[in-house]
């Protein structure tokens, strides 16, 4: 008992002193967490009394599922990667509160005034979240222009000067290095200091709001990362754009601004102490993502849309208006801050990183018979968006199966700027379609092989950042491009687009897209009126616009969202109709081959992701069958010992644990009392609230909710707590911390039941129970997440250590 | 003559102030030219002109934008191949300005509704004059003559002086060297021309680039990006005569190092995807079982069950 007097630490501050106890005494506990058969005459311990709740129900199969898994366990079955897994990596967020009495009491404790107070302070925070992420894509959007121009001033000049003397290799050399070297630090950085960072995040953000934990992905040094890994991938001139990323950062600044404080930076502002919990954080989030959509293409109401289609199991109308009000501050900060750098103060002209220029409805006006063309080319793009998804889905494959060595992914995208610089170089060296330089606005016009006063128009294409190359498809007069290079262009571009997504670089796909749709767009266009003699389609900008609307559809197979991110984009109400045609045609036909990009890659991680309903073949897989069992339980008074030992078990990483009645006799009914969370095992532990304590008057204070809230995010490993020998003897009173009324379901539901609860109300944990309320098994996430509607029906996906 | 004259003033009357209500109205043309006829009859007349009738002031103005405009519009055809605008009509551009100014600032004498402004300017639908003025000053804008005319616009810039004497330099040289030629008619037998041209094409060549990233870098606003369109037309006939006609920039294509480079290039992601297809070691997961209270309910149980 000295033992434990002694040892008093509220925090981790005298860390030191845990550290310097420990290592007296770190063998027992060593131990228990060590992986070998050491643990296993302690483990029985925890196991035998947790089966009391299944002794009466537990077939006798058990016992040989238990020999196999011990089997297993000896030699590991190992499988090459594949898409049918679930990896153990992902954890679910706690969006249910957990509603102990330390919560009830704080509830409590604030009055209606102070919930007022709470609410502008989420208003306050939605401002800022705008602001901020306005900021983030100013500095992008600058720096990516300075940079790329620096770049093709360069390249450019270097091109002009061989041309006369002759040794354009050496040009193309030049290039190609630029681009290597310039991707070489963009990917560095990703694949050495945050992995996270990789891709355009969508996925990512997708999964979050979706209540899959990926770790690191709302950190600041995801961030950091992030922004400077695109604009150097852009600069690298890979075929990627910098609008996807723009929604993981606006995530990112959400979470950090709603928590207050920075564990990067290891700075507590104290602030917002409230929103220190998962569900205030996610609704945040997602007006982050919203703020980011909103600052990329200057459409505010896509974004809140965006956020809609995602993360929308989850929603009320209070959260709706206070992301439009974020996506709306975020526009317009981008806008205003644009328009004083281009030296136009408050002309309000730019709204979006990427802007596609006006379209004026009586020059690009489109008639009814021109409906059915526009639908044939939804159906055109759901083929090519199918195409270019199975492409990049082997090519991630064999990326996840053999170029998982980060200096191996280093090279892997330092040779794509090289090849996508030296395919750029060679179709502009052997195309010969010259357009008077005159009248035109090519922001660095190459002759090549040219007369004088004119310049090659595959560099228009190639030799530009995607974003122009988009807007000058869009809006350069007809025939500025010759069908040849048109042709030309989409082939090349789509390949190397297709090669680029899934790089361990931080980029987005939505630009390449449309630049693949507005390519064949406008040369189906061109051809369009070629056949009809340029009767009544003479302006190829519009068939450019629904080519890359089609081509973007097939590819992320985004509806309503993106309709709208496209009508706002445009700037023009009328095309809504088409666009709304081209998207669905898209979606439907592609669906047909292949799903969309974002679902490919987050099946691909292996991320137990939930969809919006179960699978329709699932109705008669019930509750027992889909759940986990035996579950490991603790009584409502336990010893230290046994919950140490549970929580450092490596082999069955739990994160709740329901909470029985404490009998000892063995033969009583244990009914469910609670559930309790890993993370709050976790504080308990490192604050040492134990009974006996308590009883001896050593406490000083009793934990509050603000306790656990310090604590959050990073919850300290088991493995940092010490816990010496006579502490492990004494016992810990679970009643006060545990969540007294879980949800739980008997064990004949269905599964599309089981799952309607688990994904409306956002839950962590279900668990089971028998009709005398004893626990009979759990059902998590993964345990939902693995059927999966496939080819042949039902699939189960099986679990694996990523 | 008096019972002649009176109903036909009244008449006039009515039809000019019918045409004044209606100002919008489709037969107020006619109705104004009526008038005017009668206008003009009862001046010879010797009647007095209470008639809503322009006064002589605003009449001389009017006149003299007539002629001012018929002047340019005569100087902008006959120069518009080559184009020579801003060289040869800057003086009318600018008369026409000038008138077009007194009209918009001269207040008639008589009262401030009659004011020649208002009555030339805005008093019927069509505002012929406002419309000429908008034209000549909107082709003015897009040949964008400013820009290499003098800051008060008389004259000529000092640059563009230059740039065009060179032009003529090396227009004359072309004649030089191809009259000697002109008897071969073969049209790759121009290598005279590039030979002894060259240095003052490139002279004029590089005096366009120049005072192009000049004009880049002092006006920002989009319209001044270009040059003039004398100077702009005057570049682009060399150059079509320089590189079209006579052939004379051929770039050295250097096909063979480019190949390989390239090829060089792109043989490289083959190497690198099959050695690490070769030799990296493939990424294996290692499964966990599940615990489940049935070992069976595999996905061949499922399979079975549902189909």
């Amino acid at each position: 008992m000295a033992n434990v007097a002694k040892k008093v630490s509220w925090s981790g501050r005298d860390r030191d002193d845990d550290e310097d106890g420990r290592a007296g005494e770190t063998t027992p506990l060593l131990n228990g967490t060590g992986p070998g058969a050491a643990g296993s005459g302690r483990q029985l311990t925890p196991s035998s009394f947790l089966r009391i709740g299944q002794l009466s129900n537990v077939d006798l199969n058990e016992d040989i599922h238990e020999l196999e898994t011990e089997v297993s366990r000896q030699h590991p079955n190992e499988i090459p990667h594949n898409e049918k897994l679930l990896s153990l990596k992902y954890e679910s967020l706690d969006y249910d509160n957990s509603e102990n009495q330390l919560f009830l009491e704080e509830e409590r404790r604030i009055n209606h005034a102070a919930f007022r107070t709470v609410e502008i302070k989420r208003w306050v925070i939605c401002a800022m979240i705008g602001i901020l992420t306005g900021l983030v894509a100013c500095f992008i959007d600058i720096v990516v222009e300075n940079l790329a121009g620096l770049k093709y001033r360069v390249v450019k000049d270097n091109i002009d000067k061989f041309t006369a003397k002759g040794g354009l290799s050496f040009s193309l050399l030049l290039w190609a290095t630029l681009n290597a070297s310039v991707v070489m630090v963009g990917s560095l950085i990703v694949a050495f200091i945050e992995p996270v960072a990789a891709g355009s995040g969508i996925p990512q953000i997708k999964c979050y709001l979706n209540g899959v934990k990926i770790p690191h992905v709302v950190r600041l040094k995801t961030l950091v990362i992030k922004v400077c890994g695109v604009i150097l991938s852009v600069v690298g001139g890979l075929a990627v754009g910098k609008e996807g990323p723009m929604i993981h950062s606006g995530s990112v600044i959400a979470a950090g601004i709603s928590q207050g404080r920075s564990t990067s930076l290891k700075r507590d502002f104290k602030i917002f102490e409230y929103f220190r919990r998962d569900t205030e954080k996610r609704d945040f989030v997602s007006a982050g993502a919203a703020a980011g959509v909103s600052a990329a293409f200057g459409a505010p109401v896509g974004g809140v849309l965006f956020s809609l289609e995602e993360g929308a199991s989850f929603w009320n109308q209070f959260l709706t208006w206070r992301i439009f009000f974020a996506s709306m501050i975020s526009t317009f900060t981008l806008n205003s801050v644009l328009s004083v750098y281009h030296g136009n103060a408050w002309d309000l002209s730019s709204p979006g990183l990427i802007n596609f220029g006006r379209f004026d409805s009586e020059k690009m006006g489109y008639t009814i018979q021109e409906i059915p063309i526009f639908i044939f080319m939804g159906v055109v793009g759901g083929i090519l968006g199918a195409l270019f998804n199975a492409l990049n889905y082997w090519l991630t494959m064999f990326r996840i199966r053999y170029i998982h060595r980060p200096c191996l992914q280093v090279v892997e995208a330092m040779l794509v700027a090289a090849v996508t610089a030296t395919v750029g170089f060679v179709m502009i060296y052997c195309s010969r379609d010259c357009q008077p330089i005159q009248g035109s606005s090519v922001a660095y016009p190459l002759q090549l092989f040219c007369a004088d006063g004119e310049y090659n128009s595959m560099a228009t294409a190639f030799f530009n950042t995607p974003e122009k190359s988009v807007v000058s498809l869009f809006h350069d007069p007809p025939g500025s491009y010759n069908p040849m290079t048109l042709g030309m262009f989409t082939l090349m571009y789509f390949f190397l687009a297709c090669w680029t997504y899934g790089l361990t670089v931080s980029a987005g796909v939505f630009i390449p897209s449309l630049l693949i749709g507005a390519a064949w767009g406008r040369l189906f266009g061109i051809s369009l009126s070629y056949l009809t003699k340029g009767s009544i389609w003479a302006d190829p900008g519009k068939y450019a616009l629904m080519g890359a609307a089609a081509q973007l559809g097939g590819i992320v197979r985004m509806t309503l969202s993106l309709t709208v991110i496209m009508m706002e984009a445009t700037g023009n109400v009328t095309y809504g109709f088409p666009i709304m045609l081209v998207l669905m045609t898209a979606k439907i036909v592609g669906d047909y081959f292949v799903e969309g990009l974002y679902d490919m890659h987050i099946q691909l991680q292996s991320v137990p992701f939930l969809h919006w309903e179960a699978p329709v073949t699932s109705h008669s897989l019930t509750a027992r069958e889909v759940m986990s069992t035996p579950v490991t339980c603790l009584r409502r008074i336990e010893r230290v010992g046994t919950v140490v030992d549970i929580l450092s078990d490596t082999s069955s990483n739990h994160n709740g644990f329901p909470v029985v009645e404490s009998n000892s006799d063995t033969t009583q009914v244990a009914g469910l009392r609670g559930l309790i969370l890993r993370s709050q095992l976790i504080v308990l532990l490192k604050h040492k609230v134990f009974v006996e304590r308590a009883n001896l008057n050593l406490v000083q204070r009793r934990l509050k909710l603000k306790d656990f809230r310090d604590a959050y995010p990073r919850f300290p490993p088991i493995q940092s707590i010490h816990v010496s020998q006579d502490e492990r003897e004494c016992m810990i009173d679970l009643s006060e911390f545990m969540n007294p009324s879980p949800y739980t379901v008997p064990q004949e539901a269905s599964l599309p039941r089981v799952f309607k609860l688990f994904r409306a109300l956002g839950l962590r944990h279900l668990v089971v129970v028998d009709n005398r309320n004893e626990v009979v098994g759990m059902v998590t996430r993964k345990d939902l997440a693995r059927y999966r509607l496939g080819k042949e029906g039902l699939e189960e996906l099986s679990l694996a250590q990523t | 003559l008096c019972r002649v004259l009176l109903p036909a003033l009244a008449l006039t009357l009515a039809l000019a102030l019918f045409g004044f209500a209606a100002a919008a109205g489709p037969r107020q043309t006619p109705a104004l030219e009526l008038a005017q006829e009668l206008a003009e009859e009862l001046w010879s007349a010797g009647l007095p002109g209470d008639l809503p009738e322009l006064e002589p002031e605003c009449r001389s103005l009017l006149a003299a934008f007539a002629e001012g405009s018929a002047a340019l519009t005569g100087c902008l055809g006959r120069r518009a191949r080559p184009v020579r605008l801003c060289q040869g009509c800057h003086g009318h551009y600018r008369r026409l300005l000038a008138q077009y100014g007194s009209i918009a600032s001269a207040v008639g004498n008589s009262s401030e509704s009659h004011n020649c402004a208002k009555s030339i300017l805005t008093s019927d639908r069509l505002q012929i004059v406002v419309t000429l003025s908008e034209f000549f000053n909107e082709t003015w804008e897009a040949a964008n003559c400013a820009n290499c005319l003098k800051n008060n616009s008389e004259g000529l810039s000092n640059s563009t002086e230059e740039f065009l004497d060179l032009f003529n330099k090396s227009l004359t040289c072309f004649e030089h060297n191809l009259q000697g030629q002109a008897i071969d008619l073969s049209p790759s037998n121009y290598t005279e021309v590039c030979k002894n041209c060259n240095e003052t094409y490139k002279k004029l060549n590089d005096l366009y680039t120049h005072l192009q990233r000049i004009n880049r870098q002092g006006g920002e606003s989009a319209h001044s990006a270009h040059l003039c369109i004398d100077v702009e037309d005057a570049m682009n006939i060399t150059r079509k005569l320089w590189s079209r006609t006579f052939n004379c920039s051929l770039p050295c294509s250097d096909t063979v190092p480019v190949i390989a480079v390239s090829s060089f290039i792109l043989f490289l992601p083959i190497v690198f995807y099959l050695s690490s297809f070769l030799h990296s070691k493939q990424k294996k997961r290692i499964l966990i079982l599940p615990k489940r209270i049935q070992s069976n309910a595999n996905l061949v149980n499922i399979q079975e069950k549902y189909s």
